[in-house]
């Protein structure tokens, strides 16, 4: 699935990297008895000279609380699939081929790998059909939705709504629905964000917690900040910030087990 | 180790749709007091008021309410004890108690990020027996309203 605004980003990130000089070692490469030597060599070449490509494709996902290496990792497997797979007879470009077959392989990482706990593949389609439940109720009531409301919104057994919502607590950071613009989001914490550090100085110790606030990555903190400074609900935030709720409840739930480790041990 | 009970009130089984006014749920749960053996309370706490249909930001709110409470008893917590969780769950609000036995002299201090964290989460929390009042068990308790009326009419 590639949108078109997907599509468009791919294309201009391609155009600025000059790979046409490879279209001829794929001509080469098909032409190769299987056996020949030759062959790792042209494949070699092929996906390293490839490789910035897919590190950008990683990047569009990085927002989603995996860590980086192993997206870029799972981004350069698709890589070698598309160079394995590529038929240039067929007449399309590798660029073309190669963009929706990275980006799937990250997609599917992210459905199939990107879970702290073993779920059953029917509770993480769930768990997307849920979230953006939980979006489109949210704006209709101002407030986040009750688990009947999830139900009856999505047709399905109220007992299956809550087995959806047990088995998000076990997705590690982030929601499947919730890619975000990361500039447009910026520009909207620092707005936000400046009214929740005046109640920061209410924090009796905030010389221990102010340092520890400042090695947070900055949505984090600023997700912080909106709860327990500016007073902001969960869902208020989600909005705010172009998240899933349950993604900002995952998020401040690492967050706050991280500050108390630090202040703990630092006590 | 994990030991886990639960019941209405009235000693009967749990009730079902439509009779359930009036009744209030309870369950206990003990843990080991360390850090690694909090996630059933949280989770159960946080199914428990989806159940209840309180809206998922309450419950949300519950479930890291209920982790920063006994978190903070871990800190507290003497050698070997056992961390006591109890939930009730009444018409409109939820009420956690976390108990621990506590080392000598150890508090649950009320000026900290912690405390902060709580306060915000629910509407009331209070702590009990704090080691200069005598008392060798620290508990803090927690209580959570549901805030839509219409939510707690269906019940």
């Amino acid at each position: 699935m590639v949108t078109p605004t997907e599509k468009s980003e791919e294309w201009a990130a391609a155009e600025s990297t000059d790979y046409g000089h490879l279209a001829a070692l794929f001509a080469e490469l098909v032409e190769l008895n299987p056996d020949s030597p030759r062959r790792d060599q042209l494949r070699d070449r092929l996906v390293t000279a490839h490789l910035p490509l897919a590190h950008h494709i990683a990047r569009r996902f990085s927002h989603r609380g995996e860590p980086r290496d192993d997206l870029e990792q799972v981004a350069s497997v698709g890589l070698i699939h598309a160079v394995d797979r590529f038929e240039p007879e067929r007449g399309s470009d590798f660029l073309s081929f190669a963009v929706p077959t990275i980006t799937g392989e990250v997609r599917r990482y992210f459905r199939d790998h990107a879970w702290a706990m073993r779920v059953p593949r029917r509770l993480k389609d769930l768990h997307v059909a849920i979230g953006s439940a939980m979006s489109v109720l949210s704006q209709q009531h101002g407030r986040a939705p009750t688990a009947s409301e999830l139900a009856e919104y999505l047709n399905l057994p109220r007992e299956q709504v809550l087995e959806g919502l047990e088995a998000a607590a076990g997705y590690r950071t982030s929601s499947l629905d919730s890619l975000l613009d990361a500039d447009g989001a910026g520009t909207l914490l620092e707005e936000i964000v400046g009214t929740a550090d005046a109640e920061l100085g209410r924090v009796e110790y905030r010389t221990t917690l102010a340092p520890l606030l400042d090695r947070l990555p900055e949505r984090e903190c600023a997700i912080l900040k909106l709860r327990f400074f500016a007073g902001l609900t969960q869902s208020e935030i989600a909005q705010q910030i172009g998240l899933s709720q349950m993604h900002v409840s995952r998020l401040l739930s690492r967050t706050l087990a991280r500050l108390r480790e630090q202040l703990r041990s630092e006590s | 180790m994990a030991v886990m009970g639960s019941g209405g009130q009235a000693g009967t089984s749990t009730p079902g749709d439509g009779q359930r006014q009036n009744r209030r749920r309870t369950v206990v749960m003990q843990v080991t007091a360390e850090a690694s053996e909090l996630p059933p309370l949280r989770l159960v706490a946080a199914d428990l008021a989806a159940r209840a249909d309180f809206d998922l930001d309450t419950v949300e709110d519950l479930r890291l309410a209920v982790d920063e409470a006994a978190a903070e008893l871990v800190g507290v917590a003497a050698a070997d004890a056992v961390l006591t969780c109890t939930l009730w769950l009444d018409v409109a609000q939820m009420e956690v108690t976390v108990s621990v036995p506590a080392k000598p002299g150890a508090r649950v201090r009320q000026n900290s990020f912690g405390w902060r964290v709580l306060t915000t989460l629910v509407d009331e929390v209070r702590v009990t027996g704090e080691a200069d009042s005598g008392s060798s068990v620290v508990s803090i308790t927690l209580v959570k309203r549901c805030h839509d009326e219409t939510v707690a009419q269906s019940w």
